[in-house]
């Protein structure tokens, strides 16, 4: 369904996507995952057709997005991160506006419209201001306007930000129905779990490469690594930084937090105390998590995913 | 509290706009405004009211009587042949000439009426009647400066009892010695500014007022003035606030959501566009309508040649408020560059004041306005009733429409080139 192929692109001396390059099947749940300034956002734009790549290719639903832009337009809905919608106008006419942009037939467009604000529970207020609506309200009228004209593939930048649980739950549900309708989603997210309950694949992506793909046991597997031990010094100098990294192979040293990769948590621990016991550092507090996308991603890029 | 308003003051000083706004728009206003008065400089000629003149006598008098004139303090003589001055009252660029007729040396002599005569545009009667007051003393005093003095008051004497009675004549007579006494006064008056009034009540000013381009109508040059001046400037304002529509979708994210739509990304700054002509051409019907119901402007008589200055004054303001938002990067951006410009624009191109007020560099200043254009177009509607095929009146819709197109194509350059850049 989306085929990327050794994408490029800078911003002057600055390399945001460099040869990027994954492959989405049709009805695929895909997961961008990756650090602000990884080149999310950059390609998503790509993807959808507002940004010109410097070199390669993608493909969606065969169609070539430099050759057939308004093809592709027509394919894709994208729910975009800030909520793009006019406050003075009620959730109604947005999505009357929005539709007809795609040359939606007005019948048609009436019934999506009321499926989609039953299905988002916003019917009853469908002839309110959207201006009058809370932050929740309105990032469920952001999705409902992408998906007017049923799109078969739809890409979602960070849909759920700074919401309340009662509308996060709603969109999770429109998500999960929209996944087991068949529709091939492409999303980022800064929250792990949203990843690990909906996507099929993952692809992390980090200065502008892919560095690691698959679906979540794959990335889990890939690792060697099963338990991070996470200590927190009161002080944290140089000389035990370097100390412990001369000690311990695998580790990840941040502000006054080093954390220590491990395979045998029972055997690793207290080796680790007793080392910080003997050069004298003094400990605040010890964390053990166990592998997860979270501790995938930062193993792999060195920063959590909301940095 | 002094802490808090530091703070205050630190925020105002990082605070461009404010800056802007409190004082470098203020400074340029009252720059624009010194000059726009004429009060600025030491050189005072630019305050010099331009007055063409063409002398048919061309002898050494009407050259003398030339001298004169050009000698005023108010008066800035031009000469130039009589229908090129013709042509150019008719096309709005003058507002009146003065003719020397053949025989003006000779009736100098004779003391006879002087054949000047100050063909004028109705529509600029206030710019021709302070011409007229600063001419009227000194063309009043020419036979006394230049001619036969006996020979005029012997003439004048002659018209004023020639055919009286002789009891009449013998009254005059008996008279004479207050009369010359009266003379002697109203002389000594001269040197106290009194002596202009008197000399033109007592002496013909001789001066023949012909109206080259009179009004037909009934509709009132003030109310012109105001109405067209007005409603442009509040139009530039309400054009630039739909302008700037593009900027806040930018801001709001819903331009990107339309460009991920399959509309062609140049439709958006259209449908601007059509919105903002819309809503322009709107504006000013309401507001000529509401002249013509409240204050009687006669908008029906003129409908036609309204109707194409509308849709051209709207064209040409759309343009400019796309243009302004498309050239700026942010709505605050815009609102102080918007406010600079449509004030400036608006005082030199003649809708706060009527631009003979402004000195001769601050007219020609004027043909960069739109509201030049556009007020200018009024006046041929209403006051000049110049016809819808007027080449005057067509040149003025044409540069109207010159500037919108020009304005567009470079909001479009613009528009793909600022608005258009979202990452």
């Amino acid at each position: 369904m989306i085929d990327v192929i050794n994408l490029k692109k800078s911003y002057g001396e600055r390399e945001a996507v460099k040869s990027l390059n994954f492959l989405i099947k049709d009805g695929e749940f895909y997961g961008l995952l990756g650090p602000n300034g990884a080149g999310k956002t950059t390609t998503i734009s790509i993807m959808s057709t507002i940004l010109d790549a410097d070199a390669g290719d993608v493909v969606i639903d065969n169609y070539n997005i430099k050759k057939n832009p308004k093809k592709v337009k027509q394919v894709i809905g994208v729910v975009p991160q800030e909520i793009a919608l006019y406050n003075e106008l009620s959730a109604g006419e947005n999505l009357k506006f929005w539709g007809g942009l795609y040359n939606v037939p007005e019948s048609e467009l009436k019934a999506r419209m009321d499926e989609l604000l039953k299905w988002f529970g916003l019917y009853d207020r469908r002839n309110d201001k959207v201006g009058s609506y809370s932050g929740g309200m309105k990032r469920r009228i952001n999705i409902a306007a992408a998906l007017l004209h049923r799109p078969k593939v739809l890409f979602m930048d960070e849909p759920t930000v700074g919401i309340d649980p009662q509308s996060r739950n709603c969109i999770y549900e429109v998500i999960e129905k929209l996944h087991r309708d068949g529709m091939t989603i492409v999303y980022t997210t800064h929250y792990m779990e949203e990843a690990e309950r909906f996507c099929d694949r993952i692809g992390i992506i980090d200065e502008g490469r892919i560095i690691a793909e698959g679906t979540l046991d794959d990335l889990k597997k890939s690792m060697a690594i099963k338990e991070v031990i996470s200590i927190t010094f009161s002080k944290l100098s140089d000389t035990l930084v370097n100390e412990l990294t001369s000690f311990w192979r695998d580790l990840k040293h941040q502000d006054d937090k080093i954390l220590f990769y491990s395979n045998d948590i029972k055997t690793d621990l207290p080796k680790l105390v007793s080392k910080c016991n003997q050069l004298s550092a003094d400990i605040a507090n010890i964390e053990i998590q166990k592998t997860n996308l979270e501790t995938i991603f930062l193993s792999l890029t060195g920063k959590q995913l909301r940095d | 509290m002094i802490k808090l308003a530091i703070k205050d003051l630190m925020l105002f000083i990082k605070d461009k706009r404010s800056m802007v706004l409190t004082f470098a728009i203020p400074i340029a206003l009252i720059t624009l405004f010194s000059f726009a008065f004429g009060g600025a400089g030491k050189n005072k000629e630019d305050q010099k009211i331009t007055l063409l003149l063409s002398d048919l006598d061309k002898t050494k008098l009407s050259e003398a009587a030339i001298e004169k004139l050009d000698s005023l303090k108010s008066i800035q003589i031009v000469q130039i042949q009589l229908d090129s001055a013709q042509n150019a009252i008719k096309k709005g660029n003058e507002s009146c000439v003065l003719i020397i007729h053949k025989g003006f040396a000779d009736s100098l002599l004779a003391g006879n009426v002087l054949p000047l005569e100050l063909q004028y545009d109705e529509a600029r009667d206030i710019e021709v009647g302070l011409l007229q007051q600063s001419l009227i003393p000194t063309v009043a005093m020419l036979p006394f400066d230049l001619g036969n003095t006996q020979q005029v008051m012997a003439n004048k004497f002659q018209k004023m009892v020639g055919n009286s009675s002789q009891n009449s004549k013998a009254n005059i007579q008996m008279k004479s010695d207050s009369l010359f006494s009266a003379i002697y006064q109203g002389m000594a008056n001269n040197n106290t500014g009194g002596g202009a009034n008197a000399s033109d009540a007592f002496f013909d000013s001789g001066i023949k007022m012909t109206k080259l381009i009179a009004s037909k109508n009934d509709n009132a040059l003030g109310l012109i003035h105001a109405v067209a001046g007005t409603s442009v400037m509040m139009l530039l304002f309400s054009v630039v606030g739909i302008g700037v529509g593009l900027l806040d979708e930018k801001q709001e994210g819903t331009l990107k959501r339309l460009l991920y739509s399959p509309i062609d990304p140049i439709h958006i700054l259209f449908g601007k566009l059509i919105t903002a002509n819309i809503i322009s051409i709107f504006q000013l019907v309401v507001m000529f309508a509401f002249s013509g119901l409240v204050f009687g402007l006669d908008v029906s008589a003129h409908l036609p040649g309204l109707i194409i200055a509308i849709v051209a004054t709207a064209f040409a303001c759309s343009a400019f408020g796309v243009f302004l938002a498309s050239f700026a990067k942010s709505r605050q951006q815009v609102q102080g560059l918007s406010t600079l410009i449509i004030l400036v624009m608006s005082a030199i191109g003649g809708s706060m004041m009527p631009l003979f007020f402004m000195p001769a560099f601050m007219q020609k200043l004027a043909v960069v306005s739109v509201n030049y254009w556009s007020i200018q177009s009024f006046y041929d509607i209403f006051w000049r009733n110049l016809s819808i095929t007027s080449v005057t009146f067509l040149s003025r819709i044409g540069v109207l429409l010159l500037i919108g197109t020009i304005l567009n194509i470079i909001a479009v350059y613009l528009f793909r080139k600022n608005i258009l850049k979202l990452t």
